[in-house]
């Protein structure tokens, strides 16, 4: 543990363990947005050398990912009053060793890459893969939409580490572009989940089928 | 050896006087002012002076209980280095035995609570039975990373003189994730908030404090004892992994040290203070991230020594 | 080697002596436990000589003309002695036993028919691990089987009884299958039928011959999943046979597992791997299916099932150390398993014995029906207590000692780097849940069964056990806290029995083994100490103190009830809540509506998932297929012969 960014990243996975072990809306989008912001301080302390441009937009990464997002959400649901529990399909504890697997399991897979440049940076394309399962499995195992929400921010932000393990240079403005994107899909979604509440009472996703001609 | 049995014995006396700044604190943070820092010794005194009454419904398991829990903590505490001195023993496996040892510690609190033929006492120890089987888990797989690091299975090799320090150089940050697992341990083990609440008034809601109901007098002064021991056991472990340092003057290292156990169990005390006892079903979500906790404290380390 | 087939001779005679002496039942029960004991301390004598001056004498060898077509051989090394110690000291407690404990003598048939299976089982598992070659092995194997098959049908007026028997029938022949497969396998490479000349086969060979023997061994053992008869079995059988079953018969199929891996000789992770991850299922498993039974005697099947898990664990730890080249963690692997394997048989027995104590003073093995039995019965009691202790694997008892040695074992596999880390964490981490669960499950039993308060009629009053009921479980106690303080004896025989394996390891390490058991030695006489001051310090505290007695303090309530008692189902509840995706629990009661309410009940059973899915999963598939076959039996007579002509025509081309 002589990197930096590996004591970040190993903040990540324990970000992992910690939404999928959370039972209440509100600890579950504190926990992805402790993952937004660690994430965002990745690319600080991976390899490349920082322009002033490159800080500029990993601040502006953290604020959106760590902040406005989580923030907006946390809005939605208080405006929406829905029922704070995630709801899950697989228990807290199976979950909970589910994400020890899978961090198990990343890390065994990324072995079988053997990706020049980030050779020194143990850690950064096991949480990559992680965070793109976790997310997966949030989507899975989460009924309450919110959550569900939730989990593709977590996948946003493994996709995110991919790209900053793959691309060296045009990262910040891909991902920028990417972000917006996320963001702007959050904000249409908390309409219309306010939509949904008003039609159906409630936003549990199993509810959708009634919609079904 | 005059040395260890010297710390093994202070170690033994001033237990009870730790468990009381938990007290101490808890009633600053009510705004109290508590109950007198020696309360455990008045306690303990009271105790020992009385006679007991066993209920019709007992038998001899119920009389070796509080014995067996009270040898148990003191047959542990002699593999511990305390302070960073050496131990009174030490030997290949050590921990092994100490951990089997408090189980056999605890089967026997079980047994006893069950021997009462009490509704609440059996409730009691069907918590007590349950909670710790995750702990183990969860210091058994400290113990694999622990090894990994030393190379070595035996108590001394981990919290003796500056061998904490090593295990930090050795493993670096995820170390801190196994002193928070090992906090969540102490906390079950001892039956502390939010696991347990001493304090409380209802026996449905307990889990130590029912199981001893029905002892009396020295009995009940044996096993409280015991169960200072027990604390001060999880204590010097947490402590010695926060204060890893070794001044190589047995004097100057006993009072940082109790300087640190001090901190510990002021720790303990506000954890007690500002959070409330979990839910019962909620209790082993918690005992289980200690063993996330240290399961991802093992992998990153593996990860990193290749 | 004579002193051996004395000992069967003795022990067979006494099952004759049963059937001739049937009309006197007192002289029956008598002689023939006497012969059967005698016998078994003979064959005792004899493994136990063996066992002493194993490093001067090479293995015992034997063999007869039968039929004049094959060769009876039989071959005594240090896994068989240790095998047999196990299997003569158990079974003759056991014969003790029978004397009091077989007391229907309005049914002395019955009773003689046992005493004559009992004489058989025991005389054959000698056989079985003396054997020497795959005739000899099969001949003794099926007697072993269907010898006990006979008793567990003790009692076949019971329908339950009836389809224990029956699922005990399907499983042991099922898996003769299985090892008749195994050794075609080695047949078909070797030529011959001596164990001694297999080994010359491809790797591929080799792990199919090993997985076919776990396989069939493995249901012998009751290794999850086919594990399903034991927990119908032991209930069926009465509680000296049970002993016997699962406290040695079981063994026979680690024998069989380790014999197969010594002779076969494949070293490579694969099958470590596939043990070990055997034994940790059956292990984990097995303690949680046991904490959600209600039955005393299917609560120790499961643990049954459990401890073979902790012995595959420790096999399993061995085997991977060989496979990685580390002969201390190979070692300290197998002599951890086969120690357990003693020690189970010890304690398991002991806890069988008791828990037949308990059947036949109250007639009840619901656990919730009991309770408080430990003021009537001291002996019984307190024998039970000590086997539960070791069965938790606590020290200073003997289970503590066997997991001790696979701990270290897994321990010194767990260096990082690669395949036996992993292995070794999954092992320990295993090991130390397992243990935590063995301890609630125990805990339960005892206070459930023997400590609290009689929560029924029937469990009120009861008398003290008979002297010869009395008599083993005070052996079997005392060999369990001699074995946990002494272990050093006991570890270096279970050394000698893995280095029959033919690993190639020298016993020079043995220093390092002497150290650890002086090691628990020493452990146990500190907490010895410790306890007897803090003893001594009780003594001077109540000095001159008033103790008297009064009710349990019931919180206020004035006028408790023993059925207000914590029962087995509501102590383990939450465990079982925890474990709920592999142990379904279901419970059905009727709720309580109304000013008025009818009187309610609470029913709750733990699902086995092994149990659960053999119908679908096995049962329903082979049934199919053999649906499918039905084409060739039409009931036209002819065409039979004509099956016959085919076969023969067919058997001449072949051979």
């Amino acid at each position: 543990m002589n990197q930096p960014a590996d004591a970040i990243l190993s903040l990540v996975l324990l970000s992992i363990l910690f939404s999928f072990g959370s039972s209440r809306l509100p600890s579950l989008i504190k926990a992805v947005a402790f993952q937004g912001i660690v994430v965002s301080l990745v690319p600080l302390f991976v390899g490349h050398e920082l322009t002033a441009g490159g800080v500029i937009f990993t601040q502006v990464t953290l604020l959106i990912r760590g902040i406005l997002i989580p923030l907006c959400i946390y809005m939605a649901i208080k405006k929406v009053r829905i029922r704070r529990e995630v709801e899950p399909i697989v228990g807290y504890h199976a979950s909970m060793l589910a994400g020890l697997a899978l961090i198990v399991a990343a890390i065994a897979f990324s072995r079988k890459f053997d990706l020049p440049g980030i050779g020194q940076y143990a850690l950064l394309l096991p949480t990559a893969i992680a965070l793109l399962v976790a997310g997966m499995f949030l989507l899975m195992a989460r009924r309450n939409a919110i959550a569900m929400v939730l989990g593709y921010i977590t996948m946003e932000n493994g996709i995110y580490l991919v790209g900053a393990t793959f691309s060296v240079r045009a990262q910040h403005i891909v991902e920028f572009g990417i972000l917006l994107d996320v963001l702007a899909g959050v904000m249409i979604m908390a309409v219309i989940l306010q939509n949904i509440k008003q039609t159906l009472d409630d936003v549990d996703t199993a509810l959708l089928r009634t919609l079904k001609e | 050896m005059i040395k260890p049995i010297l710390f093994w014995l202070l170690a033994m006396l001033t237990a009870p006087f730790f468990s009381a700044v938990i007290l101490k604190v808890k009633a600053f943070f009510g705004g109290k002012k508590g109950p007198p820092i020696l309360i455990n010794y008045y306690t303990l005194f009271k105790l020992f002076q009385k006679g007991s009454v066993y209920s019709h419904s007992t038998t001899f398991i119920f009389k070796m209980g509080p014995m067996i829990s009270l040898g148990a903590a003191v047959t542990a505490l002699l593999f511990l280095p305390i302070a960073g001195q050496p131990p009174m023993f030490s030997w290949h496996g050590d921990v092994i035995l100490v951990l089997y040892l408090l189980g056999l510690g605890r089967f026997f609190t079980i047994a006893a609570a069950m021997d009462t033929a009490s509704p609440f006492e059996g409730m009691g120890a069907a918590r007590e039975a349950y909670f710790p089987i995750i702990c183990e888990a969860t210091l058994f797989l400290t113990l694999i990373l622990f090894f990994m690091l030393s190379g070595e299975l035996r108590l001394s090799a981990y919290f003796f003189g500056g061998e904490p320090l090593h295990l930090w150089r050795a493993a670096g940050a995820p170390l801190f994730f196994v002193v928070i697992a090992l906090f969540i341990v102490l906390l079950t083990e001892n039956t502390r908030v939010p696991v347990d609440d001493p304090a409380t008034h209802l026996e449905l809601t307990m889990i130590h404090e029912v199981m001893v109901l029905d002892h009396s007098g020295p009995d009940l002064g044996m096993i409280e004892l015991g169960s200072y021991i027990k604390l001060f056991f999880y204590s010097t472990i947490v402590t010695r992994l926060i204060w890893p340092y070794d001044m190589g003057n047995a004097f100057v290292d006993g009072a940082l040290f109790a300087a640190a156990m001090l901190a510990v169990y002021g720790v303990v005390g506000i954890t007690e203070s500002v959070m409330a006892r979990y839910r019962m079903d909620k209790v082993p979500k918690f005992v289980l991230t200690s063993f996330a906790l240290v399961f991802f404290a093992t992998i990153i380390t593996l990860e990193f020594m290749k | 080697m004579e002193l051996f087939f004395l000992s069967l001779l003795l022990i067979f005679s006494g099952g004759a002596l049963a059937l001739i002496l049937q009309r006197f039942f007192n002289p029956m029960k008598a002689s023939s436990s006497l012969f059967i004991a005698v016998g078994c301390l003979l064959g005792l004598i004899h493994a136990g000589t063996w066992m002493a001056r194993a490093g001067e004498a090479a293995a015992t060898v034997y063999s007869i003309e039968y039929l004049n077509a094959f060769t009876l051989a039989f071959r005594i090394d240090g896994l068989s002695a240790f095998f047999l110690i196990a299997i003569h000291l158990v079974s003759m407690l056991a014969a003790v036993y029978s004397f009091h404990y077989m007391d229907h003598a309005e049914k002395p048939l019955a009773t003689a028919v046992n005493y004559f299976f009992f004489s058989l089982l025991v005389g054959s598992m000698a056989l079985v691990v003396a054997a020497d070659n795959m005739i000899t092995f099969m001949l003794a194997w099926e007697i072993m089987s269907l010898s006990s098959f006979f008793l567990v049908i003790h009692n076949p007026d019971a329908a339950e009884n009836r389809r224990a028997a029956y699922l005990y029938f399907v499983f042991s022949h099922v898996g003769a299958m299985f090892i008749f497969a195994a050794f075609g396998v080695m047949y078909a490479y070797s030529g011959v039928f001596d164990f001694g000349s297999v080994g010359a086969m491809p790797d591929a060979a080799k792990i199919l011959a090993l997985v076919f023997a776990f396989i069939g061994f493995g249901s012998k053992a009751g290794v999850f999943p086919f594990h399903v008869w034991l927990p119908h079995a032991h209930p069926a059988a009465p509680s000296h046979i049970s002993a016997v079953m699962s406290g040695v018969m079981i063994k026979t199929g680690i024998y069989g597992i380790l014999r197969m891996y010594g002779l076969i000789g494949f070293h490579g992770p694969v099958f470590g791997e596939i043990v070990l991850a055997a034994g940790i299922v059956s292990g984990i498993l097995g303690v949680v299916y046991a904490l959600g039974q209600h039955d005393l005697k299917r609560l120790l099947a499961y643990s049954s099932v459990e401890n073979i898990g902790i012995i595959l664990i420790g096999i399993g730890i061995g085997m991977i150390g060989v496979a990685a080249d580390r002969p201390m963690m190979a070692m300290l692997g197998f002599a951890g398993g086969l120690l357990h394997v003693l020690n189970h048989a010890i304690f398991k027995s002991l806890l069988f014995l008791g828990a037949g104590g308990v059947l036949q003073k109250t007639g009840i093995r619901t656990m919730d029906a009991l309770g408080g039995l430990l003021k009537n019965m001291k002996v019984t009691g307190t024998t039970f207590l000590v086997g539960s202790l070791a069965v938790s694997g606590l020290p200073p008892l003997n289970g503590f000692v066997g997991e001790f040695f696979i701990y270290i074992g897994g321990f010194s596999g767990a260096t990082p780097g690669g395949r036996p880390f992993i292995s070794c964490m999954a092992a320990i981490v295993g090991l130390a849940i397992i243990g935590g669960l063995a301890l609630a499950c125990f805990t339960k039993v005892m206070g459930v069964v023997f400590q609290g308060e009689p929560r029924s009629e029937a469990a009120k009053d009861v008398g003290e056990a008979g002297a010869a009921m009395r008599l083993p479980m005070i052996v079997l106690a005392g060999a369990c806290l001699v074995i946990g303080l002494f272990p050093t004896g006991f570890v270096l025989m279970a050394v000698e029995g893995v280095s029959a394996l033919g690993l190639g390891y020298d016993t020079g390490e043995l220093g390092t083994f002497i150290q650890i058991t002086g090691n628990i030695t020493r452990g146990g006489a500190v907490f010895f100490i410790v306890f007897l001051t803090i003893l001594a310090m009780r003594k001077v505290l109540y000095r001159d103190k008033t103790v008297s007695r009064g009710g349990t303090w019931g919180c206020g309530f004035t006028r408790p009830t023993p059925r207000m008692q914590y029962t087995a189902s509501s102590y383990s509840g939450s465990i079982l809540e925890f474990f709920r995706p592999v142990a379904p629990l279901h419970e059905t009661h009727p709720p309580i509506r109304g000013r008025f309410p009818d009187r309610t009940h609470y029913h709750s059973h733990v699902d086995d998932i092994a149990e659960k899915g053999m119908t679908p999963g096995v049962v329903r598939p082979v049934l199919f297929l053999f649906d499918k076959l039905r084409w060739i039996q039409h009931g036209d007579i002819h065409l039979y012969i004509g099956y016959i002509l085919l076969a023969i025509v067919a058997l001449l081309f072949f051979v």
